[in-house]
């Protein structure tokens, strides 16, 4: 909006994604991460959001992948241009990657210690003794309690909040621009879930790193988000800051949704639910992707794509025809 | 007022695995559930709460007698199950039942859903091949399968579909009471609307008793009438649903309760989460078993063991020696934010038009 705002750190465009020809499995998305913020993007499962992220760190083979279209500008470059040789650079040092599981980036066979400054060492060209130095800190930082002696630990001797914080130690060692975070709390309970968004938040503020933080728990998005971006069948149906989406949630699944889950206090009813499921891309609708789960659609939904339109002041933005719903549908009785 | 009457009983209920003797030594021994005493009551949705590894699973099976306790007694409708004969326990079998959280993990992907779910019927029942039939696709429909959908397999089935396949499962013996082993935890949220709302009519239309094992608390606070929540093998505070969200008594329920994201960014939580992990069962902390991680701990509290004590008039009890003081103190948990006024509009207009009918679109 404003002049004052700082550059992006990321800012993705125009990204389609398919596996097969045929429909995009990831159509059309576009955001932006700024240093210090972060944005989350929400959405049930098989929306896309890990084969985006996968796709801005070069991560996903390609074929079977094929990028469609799309620029991810960082740091003045565009991600989908980059050799391999240059994203192995970037990867783990200007832009890091944490996961869901964290024993798909740790090597069971060395220990915590090691892999730390093996990653150190790829991107600075540090002696060993100053390399295991930083790594220590590294486990410092992230909170681990006897660091000296979790280092000679291999990752099957740690619980799977403390793994995840040595993945977050490893990610975070070379003071990353940015920072994906894949769902990185869904699989902890919830009082470790607590400390590990906690222990990203703190980091966070002292590194300035932009955060994207994936999940599908709109109480994890409310609890870190500057940004929201609502994913539905591959595309971002709404998009806006964290207070917007909470307070004037405008597409229907983001209500739909937002309605599903039980809340914290008393009892009110029964949830709201979203009919049927998710059509397989083959079936995917031309226009609006949510229209046979809609309970609002109208035969316009299904000629054209909704755009991602300003809603309220601009920054928040809808994908639906009908946008805000009370002006279009009469109030209920 | 819901009749007080327990279902289930448990006295004293102890669970330890392990302590085999192996080549040269014995393998630790797990004490997974130690020293439960509770009542679930007839026709309520009784819920079991607590960080993985607590032993909730282990209580829920015990519960209706999937595994046997290694001390203790569970009392079911008055009897006592470890008096019972073998035939008099496989025909107690069919009353309680279990869903679990990927119900097709232990099933046979090769048996057509028909069959899955008509087993408990064939094995419990003389009934011929057509009634059995009859009744099967009569389930399919209660728990909102489309009936031509009975002879394919598993596979063919999205993750909302075979929790409803299961759930169909447990409904042929014509239970009287069902253990939820979380029995959403594995489903997106939509979907999780569906089966929570599934589970409930499925309970008031067939006046079932639910026993839900969860780690989801806003699911729990939702579906449950009263909470045990467990810390490491022991019941440490048990309330009924309200009372336990809006003013939880114990420091291990209020640490719970303080981690659970809230959905508004105007709530976010400035306190520090508790510290630390549960520590192994195979080697708990003495005494109170949350002394380690606990925010008001004191010397006693490693000392002696704090006995679950009733804290109310009704059934309210709690294990912590210093609630009194810790309550006085004034710790509750984060009031709940309102919804804002234009998701609510907005949700009632969802509502309406998805039951059909109401909310017209207005003409230009
Ligand atoms: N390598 C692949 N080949 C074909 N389809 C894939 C591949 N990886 C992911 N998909 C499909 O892409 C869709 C989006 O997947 P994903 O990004 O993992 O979803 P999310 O992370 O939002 O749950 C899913 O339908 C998944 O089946
Ligand atoms: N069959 C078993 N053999 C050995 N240990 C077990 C067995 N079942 C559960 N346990 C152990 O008992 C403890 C409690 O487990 P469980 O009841 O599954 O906890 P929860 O359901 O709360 O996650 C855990 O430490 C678990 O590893
Ligand atoms: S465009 Fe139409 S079908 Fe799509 S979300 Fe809006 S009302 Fe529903
Ligand atoms: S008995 Fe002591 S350690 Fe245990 S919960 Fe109470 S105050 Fe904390
Ligand atoms: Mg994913
Ligand atoms: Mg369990």
């Amino acid at each position: 909006m404003s002049g004052m705002e700082s550059d992006p750190v990321l800012a993705l465009s125009d990204f389609s994604l398919r596996f097969a020809p045929g429909k995009n499995l990831v159509d059309g998305v576009g955001f932006e991460v700024r240093a210090g913020e972060t944005l989350c993007i929400v959405g049930e499962s098989g929306c896309g959001k890990s084969v985006t992220a996968l796709a801005l760190m070069g991560l996903l083979p390609v074929p079977p992948a094929d990028i469609v279209s799309g620029t991810a500008l960082f740091e003045g470059r565009d991600l989908f241009r980059l050799s391999e040789a240059e994203l192995s650079d970037l990867r783990g040092n200007r832009i890091s990657m944490i996961f869901q599981e964290p024993m798909t980036s740790l090597n069971p066979a060395f220990t915590v210690g090691d892999q730390l400054t093996e990653t150190v060492r790829r991107h600075r060209r540090l002696p060993a003794a100053e390399a295991s130095a930083v790594a220590l800190d590294m486990l410092k930082k992230v909170r681990i309690p006897a660091p000296e002696k979790r280092m000679t630990d291999y990752p099957h001797q740690m619980s799977g909040g403390m793994r995840q914080r040595v993945m977050i130690a490893m990610a975070l060692a070379n003071a990353p621009k940015l920072l994906i975070a894949d769902e990185p709390t869904t699989a902890l309970d919830v009082t470790i879930q607590a400390q590990i968004l906690q222990l990203i938040a703190q980091l966070q503020e002292e590194t300035g790193t932009a955060v994207i933080m994936i999940t599908h728990d709109l109480g994890v998005v409310a609890e870190v988000a500057d940004h929201v971006a609502v994913m539905y069948a591959g595309h971002v149906v709404e998009a806006g800051p964290v207070e917007a989406i909470f307070d004037d949630p405008q597409h229907p699944y983001t209500i739909g949704l937002m309605g599903a889950m039980p809340s914290l206090g008393r009892r009110s009813g029964k949830l709201a639910t979203i009919r049927g499921t998710v059509p397989p891309i083959e079936r995917m609708p031309d226009a609006c992707r949510f229209m046979p789960r809609c309970p609002f659609a109208q035969n316009k939904c299904a000629e054209a794509v909704p755009p991602l339109a300003p809603v309220g002041d601009g920054v928040h933005r809808a994908a639906c025809w009908y946008a805000p719903l009370e002006k279009h549908f009469a109030e209920v009785a | 007022m819901k009749d007080a009457r327990p279902i289930i009983e448990t006295v004293g209920l102890v669970k330890q695995f392990g302590g085999r003797r192996q080549l040269l030594s014995r393998s630790p021994v797990v004490h997974a559930v130690n020293d439960v005493s509770l009542r679930v009551r007839d026709g309520e949705t009784f819920a079991i709460v607590g960080e993985s590894g607590c032993g909730k699973s282990t209580l829920g099976r015990l519960l209706i007698r999937l595994l046997d306790p290694t001390g203790g007694d569970v009392i079911y409708k008055g009897r006592n199950l470890a008096s019972l004969s073998a035939t008099e326990m496989r025909r107690l079998r069919r009353e309680l039942q279990i869903v679990f959280q990927d119900p097709f993990a232990s099933l046979n992907p090769r048996m057509s859903v028909a069959d899955i779910v008509g087993e408990p019927i064939w094995l419990h029942e003389t009934a011929g091949k057509k009634e059995r039939r009859e009744k099967v696709l009569d389930i399919f429909r209660t728990v909102g399968l489309r009936p031509d959908m009975a002879d394919r397999f598993p596979h063919e089935f999205s993750g909302g579909q075979r929790q409803r396949i299961g759930i169909a499962r447990a409904l042929a013996g014509e239970p009287k009471l069902i253990l939820g082993d979380e029995p959403v935890s594995a489903l997106d949220v939509s979907i999780q609307a569906q089966i929570v709302n599934l589970l409930e009519e499925l309970k008031e239309r067939l006046d079932l008793t639910l026993i839900i094992v969860a780690h989801d608390l806003a699911v729990i606070r939702h579906m449950s009438d009263r909470v045990a929540v467990m810390y490491l093998g022991e019941v440490v505070e048990l309330a009924e649903t309200d009372d336990l969200f809006e003013t939880p008594l114990h420091p291990y329920s209020q640490a719970l309760l303080d981690a659970i994201p809230v959905p508004s960014p105007r709530a976010r939580s400035a306190q520090a989460p508790v510290r630390g992990d549960v520590p192994s069962p195979t080697n708990p902390p003495k005494a109170c078993r949350f002394h380690t991680r606990c925010p008001h701990a004191q010397p006693i509290c490693s000392e002696v063991r704090p006995v679950l004590e009733r804290a109310d008039e009704g059934g309210r009890q709690v294990a912590c020696h210093f609630w009194r003081e810790i309550q006085a103190a004034g710790s509750s948990a984060r009031a709940p934010i309102a919804a804002s006024a234009n998701f609510e509009t907005r949700l009632a207009l969802y509502r309406a038009r998805q039951s059909g009918g109401a909310a017209p679109l207005k003409q230009p």
